[in-house]
């Protein structure tokens, strides 16, 4: 990575050679630095999620008969919040009495888009969300990799005009 | 109308205070409840609140401990009006013991489509989460 910045830096090259590999040098140290700063904030993001499982790890979590945080749940959140684009905020978690995992894109009290992650091998999750007087739910299927189009553009609907509240990057 | 042993009327009055105790950090932020404090038991189909507003916050945290958080960490309480639960087309019934108890009751069910009842659900506990005020404990 070192000799990867040296390349990089400004005013090293002395030749077309070697500006087209400073070019490529930099273009490999921009990529890299996205990819450290959203692998960073996706594994915070992680284990905030896995201390909530642990948090919610007995039934009765809540005081009455709350079936514990199911772990293959919790995997298969994790693998939602790897396929999440990189420029889409991240979301906050919340526990389910039934034992599945709530993911929230919260703006504020009445916007707010929610994906219930839950332990199913279908991949069916069911979101809701809140749009000032708008609101609606439905299902999606989730393949464990390619996050449902119908899922991204209500997140993106919800977050896009300010992110105050949900998870900054 | 027929008075309950907390004295307490049975019917539960749309401008009541209802107290829904916070025993996961995962149920609120900095600023609100999170609508999954409200979803309901999915062995009862009921989410257990207490009649109770905000004050006096001593008797509210009493209740909690006893009855909520049971060898759990009390973080809050959720407050709203019975009127905001009955807005989103659900019903608030008294069922004591313990006094002051009541449940929300008529959650969307489906058992042939769980994860579309969940969806309701969801939608459903927004509509009363958007309108809870957090009371941190």
């Amino acid at each position: 990575m070192g000799v990867l910045y040296g390349l990089a830096s400004p005013g090293s090259a002395v030749s077309p050679a070697a500006e087209s590999i400073q070019h490529g040098a930099r273009s490999v140290v921009s990529a890299l630095e996205r990819s450290q700063a959203l692998f960073g904030t996706k594994a915070s993001a992680i284990s905030d999620l896995w201390k909530l499982a642990n948090e919610c790890a007995d039934a009765g979590w809540d005081g009455s008969d709350a079936a514990p945080i199911n772990l293959q749940a919790v995997h298969n959140a994790v693998a939602f919040i790897r396929a999440l684009p990189g420029l889409l905020p991240l979301p906050e978690f919340a526990p389910e009495p039934d034992g599945a995992v709530s993911l929230d894109w919260i703006v504020s009290r009445n916007r707010l888009f929610s994906v219930s992650v839950n332990a199913g091998a279908s991949g069916r999750l069911a979101y809701a969300w809140l749009d000032g007087a708008d609101r609606g739910h439905a299902v999606a299927r989730f393949d464990g990799t390619t996050i449902p189009a119908r899922i991204l553009d209500g997140i993106r609907a919800i977050t896009a005009h300010g992110n105050s509240a949900v998870r900054s990057r | 109308m027929e008075i309950l042993p907390s004295g307490l009327a049975e019917i539960v009055a749309d401008d009541e205070d209802l107290a829904r105790f916070l025993t996961s950090s995962g149920q609120f932020n900095s600023t609100m409840v999170k609508h999954t404090a409200f979803l309901p038991n999915p062995k009862d189909h009921a989410t257990s609140v207490f009649r109770h507003g905000a004050a006096p916050v001593d008797s509210l945290w009493r209740i909690g401990l006893e009855h909520a958080a049971v060898g759990r960490t009390l973080h809050g309480a959720a407050i709203c009006k019975a009127q905001h639960v009955r807005s989103a087309l659900l019903e608030v019934q008294a069922n004591e013991p313990p006094q002051r108890h009541a449940d929300i009751v008529g959650w969307p069910v489906q058992p042939a489509n769980p994860e579309m009842e969940k969806a309701q659900q969801k939608e459903l506990a927004m509509n009363i989460a958007q309108y809870a005020q957090l009371v941190s404990r």
